[in-house]
């Protein structure tokens, strides 16, 4: 940018004339230092001007540059799509009572209930793809098993049984938050679902500590976080394998962090998707409107947009992957065992 | 359970407006040894960088000790107690080992220093890890391998809970790294966790229970134990294997018998006067010595810096010397930093080594433009107007490549040419190395361990402080001991696996 296009901005002015005042101090600090060198002025005098010279630009970047260089980050990062991760960001943004109100007003719409459950929907219709009626689903699959029952087609009556157990876990149960088993079982129902389709071809293993075993089962997790991942990996890396593929669920235990890994060893991405992808998970507010959306990963921005809003955005997801090796999607929570702990409890309508 | 020692988690750092680190994620858990393979080195500074000071990150959180250490919206820039231990030493060198590690300790506070207390305090640590060398001996002395055990020592003593080892495979030998890989094993069984950052995966298995690969500052993958073992990535570096595969498969098929073209006789003064070896025309051998000490004199003497008077070496039976000479050409260890002039400008740079054979190349502007045209289209028409300071490391590898090129030698000393580079420019060099060979000049490798020269050379020569340690055919590649890269490829392995020494 050019100095005069530089220059219509008052923060850049005012920069500007912050500058120009400390080299003025500076310089007649200097001169009246030399003056009172040859005792044409009094040393107090030199002595007093150059402590204004010294405290003036150190006070201007403690107290003025340096607050409004970490707003001006706050804002382009906003701009960029990070959402302020904590209530005290907000703090950070005091340019004027009237920008201050502005961003907690734009903040408070993306942290609203409806935007948690504009995201939930959003979860919802896509391990659904479809707006249902339950009711009439469930007594339809029930008839369905009963006749393959009567019919001695115990396999149909197995795989309508697991239909309706995903559907009855993906729609009614409205809460937000489930426990580790809870989701964990959604996805062994959803494996099952699978396992007609693909047969020996896919493989499911869950691993974790058995000594954890009680402690990671207990945790609280947003309800459909493993599944659209699970799905994910099937549809995306072991789908495009004639050989078929395993599929991982790791879970592990640090202090305070429950690491879940979903991995399979499937047909992986490239470089540049990976960092896309990655890019994307890292900005919470561009999810809604982007146009790169529709090329997909919608899923697991989902997820990661819940956990962002319910735990803040140091936890989260990240994708490893590489090129036919197969990818890695690693969920990072809070361990919680009660839903009161949950940080940003707003959320919930 | 497991404690972290180190998290870092979406970590976007931007250096003079280039992005070094890109959604960077990293764990490192208590008494574990975590492995960073780098497949480009791009970012892998900034990594170090952020990890000993906190410095203003873009985006992400860093976490030490279960600690918030920096975040994007607050870097105080304060260091990590961590310790780095890399190629280039953080020890004292004035000073003995254990003013080293308990003097220049941020808490020592005694007046008067107590140095047989001091040594005796030392002497347990010592014992414990087997290591022979007196505790008083000063740092200047010490080899590579003992300097960096005593920067490991120094850590343990100081209660750093993560110790970094920046591609420290390089800097020692086999044997050596045998040793040192024992050490890290014990420190970690005590609860130390380490970074090892290498860009040779079959260095990373053998000591690394976890293992991220790092590439353009981002993490891609990573493997714990097992991965590593029976299904490594091998698709990031399938294009090296195929150029390894290939040169390999050249090699074989070329069984002719071919003149002398140098002998090395003695040359030397203290070490290198006990090496005696020959080299046929349009051969690779690699040279693996064993002795820190020799190495040092052997690159000394390849560099021009000394000079012995015991000796000779042979270029076509006729005596000969090393420095001045066109028909020896030497490829210093790190070449981007030891072989570029940034003094001279690009064209300069890449003629230097014309000046005997062409001594009008300084001022005959028909001849540069004729070499401008030749080579314009292979390194790219921008860089000759370039500083060579600002050149990509790639292109510096270009440079000093063609230079020698350029000059046209009947015989190439490469002194550690992998060292420092990762997947990316050792692609590069095998590709150089290649070319030299296909030309018919010979290529001498000289390194401490083998790596990737191994898997170029057509003979082995393992030179100890006696002269000899034996020599090896390319069929009895195989004999050796892991970590060896491309170790099936080697036909041997294939008749006899047990076949290890």
């Amino acid at each position: 940018m050019k100095l005069r296009d530089k220059l219509k901005y008052l923060s850049n002015r005012a920069l500007a004339a912050g500058t120009i005042i400390s080299a003025l101090l500076t310089l007649f600090a200097c001169i009246l230092i030399l003056l009172a060198n040859k005792e044409q002025v009094p040393w107090w005098c030199a002595g007093l001007l150059t402590a204004v010279a010294v405290l003036f630009p150190v006070t201007c970047w403690f107290w003025l540059v340096r607050p409004y260089f970490r707003c001006e980050q706050m804002m382009n990062r906003f701009l960029e799509g990070y959402l302020f991760s904590e209530k005290d960001d907000m703090e950070l943004l005091n340019l004027t009572p009237a920008t201050r109100q502005q961003m907690q007003m734009v903040d408070q719409i993306l942290r609203s209930p409806q935007y948690m459950d504009l995201n939930k929907r959003q979860a919802q219709y896509l391990a659904l793809q479809n707006q249902i009626n339950p009711h009439f689903l469930y007594n339809t699959l029930e008839s369905i098993r009963g006749e393959a029952i009567i019919a001695g087609l115990d396999g149909v009556a197995d795989m309508t049984e697991a239909l309706a157990r995903f559907f009855r876990y993906t729609i009614t149960k409205v809460e937000n938050l489930v426990s580790v088993e809870e989701e964990l079982d959604n996805c062994e129902t959803y494996f099952g679902i699978q396992k007609y389709r693909f047969g020996d071809r896919l493989k499911l293993h869950i691993q974790y500590d058995v000594e954890e075993y009680e402690r990671i089962m207990n945790c609280r997790i947003p309800k459909l976080t493993l599944q659209p991942i699970l799905e994910n990996s099937i549809i995306h890396g072991i789908e495009l394998k004639i050989e078929g593929g395993n599929l991982y669920i790791r879970f592990q235990c640090t202090g305070d962090r429950l690491i879940i890994r979903i991995s399979d060893d499937g047909v992986g991405m490239d470089e540049m998707t990976l960092a896309r992808l990655n890019q994307k998970l890292g900005k919470s507010t561009k999810t809604i409107h982007d146009e790169e959306e529709k090329q997909g990963g919608i899923a697991l921005v989902n997820v990661n947009n819940r956990i962002h809003l319910l735990f803040g955005d140091e936890y989260g997801m990240h994708v490893y992957s590489v090129a036919g090796e197969g990818t890695d999607v690693e969920i990072t929570i809070p361990i919680l065992n009660d839903d009161r702990q949950i940080k940003n409890r707003s959320v919930f309508a | 359970m497991r404690n972290e020692i180190l998290r870092m988690e979406r970590v976007t750092y931007i250096e003079d407006e280039v992005v070094k680190l890109k959604d960077f994620n990293l764990q490192i858990y208590q008494g574990e040894v975590m492995g960073l393979l780098t497949v480009t080195s791009h970012g892998k500074s900034s990594v170090l960088k952020i990890l000993a000071r906190n410095l203003p990150l873009y985006d992400g959180y860093v976490y030490y000790g279960g600690e918030k250490v920096n975040t994007w919206k607050d870097s105080r820039r304060t260091a990590n107690r961590l310790s780095i231990i890399q190629e280039k030493s953080s020890l004292a060198d004035n000073l003995n080992i254990a003013d080293n590690i308990f003097v220049l300790r941020p808490g020592f506070r005694q007046w008067v220093i107590h140095s047989r207390i001091l040594n005796r305090q030392l002497e347990p640590f010592f014992k414990d890890i087997g290591l022979d060398i007196p505790t008083d001996k000063e740092v200047a002395e010490l080899s590579a391998f003992e300097r960096i055990v005593v920067e490991i020592l120094r850590a343990v003593i100081m209660g750093y809970r993560l110790i970094v080892l920046d591609e420290v495979g390089a800097l020692v030998s086999n044997h050596e790294l045998e040793k040192l890989h024992a050490i890290i094993r014990h420190y970690a069984d005590k609860g130390f966790s380490f970074l090892y950052v290498c860009s040779h995966l079959e260095e990373i298995v053998s000591i690394c229970d976890r293992c991220a690969l790092f590439s353009n500052g981002r993490i891609l993958k990573v493997m714990g134990l097992e991965e590593m073992q029976h299904d490594p990535p091998v698709t990031y570096m399938s294009e090296y294997n195929d150029m390894v595969r290939f040169h390999a498969k050249k090699r074989e098929a070329d069984h002719e018998e071919k003149e002398i073209l140098f002998q090395w006789d003695g040359y030397g003064e203290s070490h290198a006067d006990s090496f005696h070896f020959q080299v046929h025309k349009g051969e690779c051998i690699a040279v693996q010595i064993l002795d820190a000490g020799a190495m040092e004199e052997m690159r000394q003497i390849l560099t021009g810096d000394l000079l012995p008077e015991k000796g000779q070496i042979r270029l076509r039976g006729k005596k000969s010397r090393i420095c001045g000479n066109q028909g020896i050409a030497v490829v210093q260890e790190r070449a981007t930093k030891t072989m570029i002039f940034p003094e001279l400008d690009y064209m300069n740079n890449l003629c230097i080594c014309l000046a005997e054979k062409v001594p009008s190349i300084w001022h005959d502007h028909r001849l540069r433009n004729s070499i401008f045209r030749e080579y314009a289209s292979v390194l790219g028409e921008e860089v000759f107007y370039m500083p060579v300071e600002n050149l990509s490391e790639k292109q510096k590898y270009q440079l000093v490549y063609t230079r020698i090129l350029l000059q046209k030698p009947e015989i190439l000393f490469c002194i550690q040419p992998f060292m420092g580079a990762d997947l990316v420019h050792r692609m590069y060099i095998w590709s150089m190395l290649e070319k030299f060979l296909d030309k018919g000049i010979s290529v001498v490798i000289l390194s401490l361990n083998l790596s990737d020269s191994l898997a170029m050379a057509d003979r082995l020569l393992i030179l100890d402080k006696g002269g000899r340690g034996g020599e090896l055919q390319r069929e009895e590649f195989s004999g050796i001991m892991p970590p060896l890269p491309w170790s099936h490829s080697y036909p041997a392995i294939r008749k006899q696996p047990e076949g290890n020494r």
